[in-house]
């Protein structure tokens, strides 16, 4: 395989899926869904709890059996080439946990020699994901973040060519959210595939190369964040506050690209189609009139904004 | 190749019930301890015992193989599936390429490992302390335990596979393990129970590979063997209830 990072071109596809479908009695967790992955990329599926992100990825992992639909994963179908395929793959569950008092190194030799060419790695893994000192550790002392850490080094034992990741960093406190999205970015440069879900926008934003939105089993967009969010047409705020002088908000209205101007309890919104020409001219415009700019702020739209305008709703709960 | 990872999960298994206080004390502490105690109340030959040079230890010992085989496979069996099923551990398992039958079997052989080690400990301190011995053939004895081994694992499995928590399943096993330690001819003959209990206590697993053991031990003529069908018809009926009933989540 090649091990060039994602240009979002020329790549061959490396997951395909035709109109999935996966009911569970009357509720139609999967709905007639279509994408592909192309190699070397960080796919993200992102979406509200019970969206059906992890039907999703545990039928191309071959746990799950779609109803309908095709699925090729490495070239591979999961359901009647399973064994071959986890040859290939790595995969981290949503809520799984290994044998509670396994020690991490027994762990990682443990799943390691379940494969047929799993390179000799543990201590590399053990070095890469910084779990040298809990090496001899038991699988259920460690905390949450250093036990999803363990996981995703078990994930790594086969050196596989998916890494496939649900929910990465649900429940994890901030500091180990982002020791994860470092991580990630690290295996990305190793030339891994990665098909993640995630329920965070954000961290779709930060880590996905191309996102697909995912809400009651059915994908409603998917490009690079960057695209969604422009696509959208949505328009970003400049946000500040007048300390020393009362100054009409007519006047900013006739500052470059903006569209309408807001006066709120804490200050004035400027809405605008371009943030960049609005601050500037803002700022002119103070030195000018001779009003000092406080709590200068400019905030752009975001897939949380996205994900807004296609359905109605907040994403979060 | 196909049995890529067996020895391995073999091992792991048997090292993780190492490290299980429930299971070493139940299936290795325990019986030799049950053996100990109450052959050193009479470690002399008993006068008049019809077994001649045979002292209370050795009585004890088959009974405590039995022991052994119960503990393992009644308390680690049933939960160590439902806990690995309840904490996902099965499920990880089953996104790698390791065979569901190399799964069984190597959990399987864990339990095996386990109970060799229990039974292992018996001898030897049978050995150096009682002076135990095997009048009967070698052979059949460790037949014998083999045979007590997959019925026992059987069952075990068979519960674990029905029942749902590791809770349910602790209590489960109770239910089935304290009434036969009792019933088996273990601690007290059969024939001291009333007339309608007698046809249960004799139905029950445990029944006839005690009296074989211990047998053999003796070194007295086989009778009866027709009682191997009843083992084989609860393990018949293990293996079924497993295969029919086990889940992965
Ligand atoms: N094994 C199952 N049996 C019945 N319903 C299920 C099962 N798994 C998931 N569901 C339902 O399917 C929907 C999608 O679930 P899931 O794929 O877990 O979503 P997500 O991972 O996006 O939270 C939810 O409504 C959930 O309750
Ligand atoms: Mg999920």
């Amino acid at each position: 395989m090649t091990t060039a990072p994602y240009k979002g071109f020329n790549m061959s596809v490396i997951v395909k899926c035709e109109h999935l479908t996966k009911s569970y009695g009357d509720l139609i967790a999967v709905n007639d869904v279509s994408f592909r992955v192309e190699e070397g990329e960080i796919f993200g599926l992102v979406g509200p709890n019970g969206a059906g992100k992890t039907t999703l990825i545990e039928m191309i992992e071959g746990l799950r059996t779609p109803d309908s639909g095709l699925i090729k994963a490495l070239g591979l179908d999961p359901t009647k080439q399973g064994d071959e395929l986890k040859e290939r793959i790595g995969v981290l569950l949503q809520t799984t946990s290994i044998q509670p008092d396994i020690k991490v190194k027994e762990a990682l030799r443990l799943f390691a020699s379940f494969y047929q060419r799993a390179p000799d790695n543990a201590e590399e893994l053990l070095h890469t994901l910084s779990l040298e000192d809990k090496a001899d550790s038991r699988f259920k002392k460690l905390s949450g973040g250093l036990k999803q850490r363990v996981a995703i080094a078990l994930a790594l034992v086969n050196d596989p060519e998916i890494l496939f990741l649900d929910e990465l960093t649900t429940g994890l406190d901030p500091q180990a959210r982002r020791n994860m999205w470092d991580l990630v970015e690290t295996m990305r440069t190793q030339g891994k595939t990665i098909f993640l879900t995630t329920h965070y926008m954000e961290e779709a934003e930060k880590l996905c190369d191309r996102v697909g939105i995912i809400d009651y089993g059915k994908i409603i967009a998917l490009d690079t964040p960057r695209n969604l969010v422009n696509n959208l047409s949505a328009e970003s705020k400049v946000t500040f506050n007048i300390e020393d002088k009362d100054v009409a908000t007519s006047k900013f209205e006739l500052v470059g690209a903006v569209s309408r101007v807001e006066k709120v309890e804490d200050g004035i919104i400027l809405y605008t189609r371009d943030g960049n020409v609005t601050l500037q001219e803002l700022v002119r415009l103070a030195d000018k009139q001779k009003f000092r700019l406080s709590n200068l702020r400019t905030e752009s739209p975001s897939l949380d904004d996205v994900f807004l305008t296609l359905t109605g709703r907040e994403m979060r709960e | 190749m196909k049995l890529r990872g067996l020895w391995q999960l073999a091992w792991s298994e048997f090292k993780l019930n190492l490290r299980n206080p429930a299971m070493v004390f139940w299936s290795i502490t325990f019986p030799a301890l049950w053996m100990s105690l109450f052959g050193a109340i009479a470690s002399e030959p008993i006068p008049g015992f019809e077994y001649e040079g045979l002292n209370l230890a050795n009585f004890l010992l088959p009974g405590g193989i039995g022991l052994v085989i119960v503990a393992s496979a009644f308390i680690g069996t049933p939960i160590n599936l439902t806990t690995y099923r309840e904490a996902g551990v099965l499920k990880r398992l089953r996104v790698t390429p390791l065979r569901t039958s190399t799964l069984a079997f190597g959990f399987t052989l864990s339990q095996f490992i386990f109970m060799v080690l229990g039974i292992l400990v018996l001898f030897i301190i049978g050995k150096i302390f009682f002076n135990v011995q095997v009048l009967g053939s070698w052979a059949a004895l460790i037949g014998m335990i083999v045979f007590g081994m997959i019925t026992f694992l059987a069952l075990g499995s068979a519960i674990g596979s029905v029942v749902g928590s590791w809770r349910t399943a602790a209590v489960v096993t109770q239910i089935f393990f304290i009434p036969m330690l009792f019933l088996s001819d273990l601690f007290m003959p059969i024939s001291m129970f009333p007339d309608w209990l007698q046809p249960i206590c004799k139905a029950l697993p445990l029944t006839p590979l005690n009296i074989f053991l211990r047998d053999i031990v003796y070194g007295v003529p086989l009778e009866g063997l027709w009682q191997l069908g009843i083992m084989a018809g609860w393990l018949v009926l293990g293996s079924i209830v497993t295969l029919r009933f086990f889940k992965w989540e």
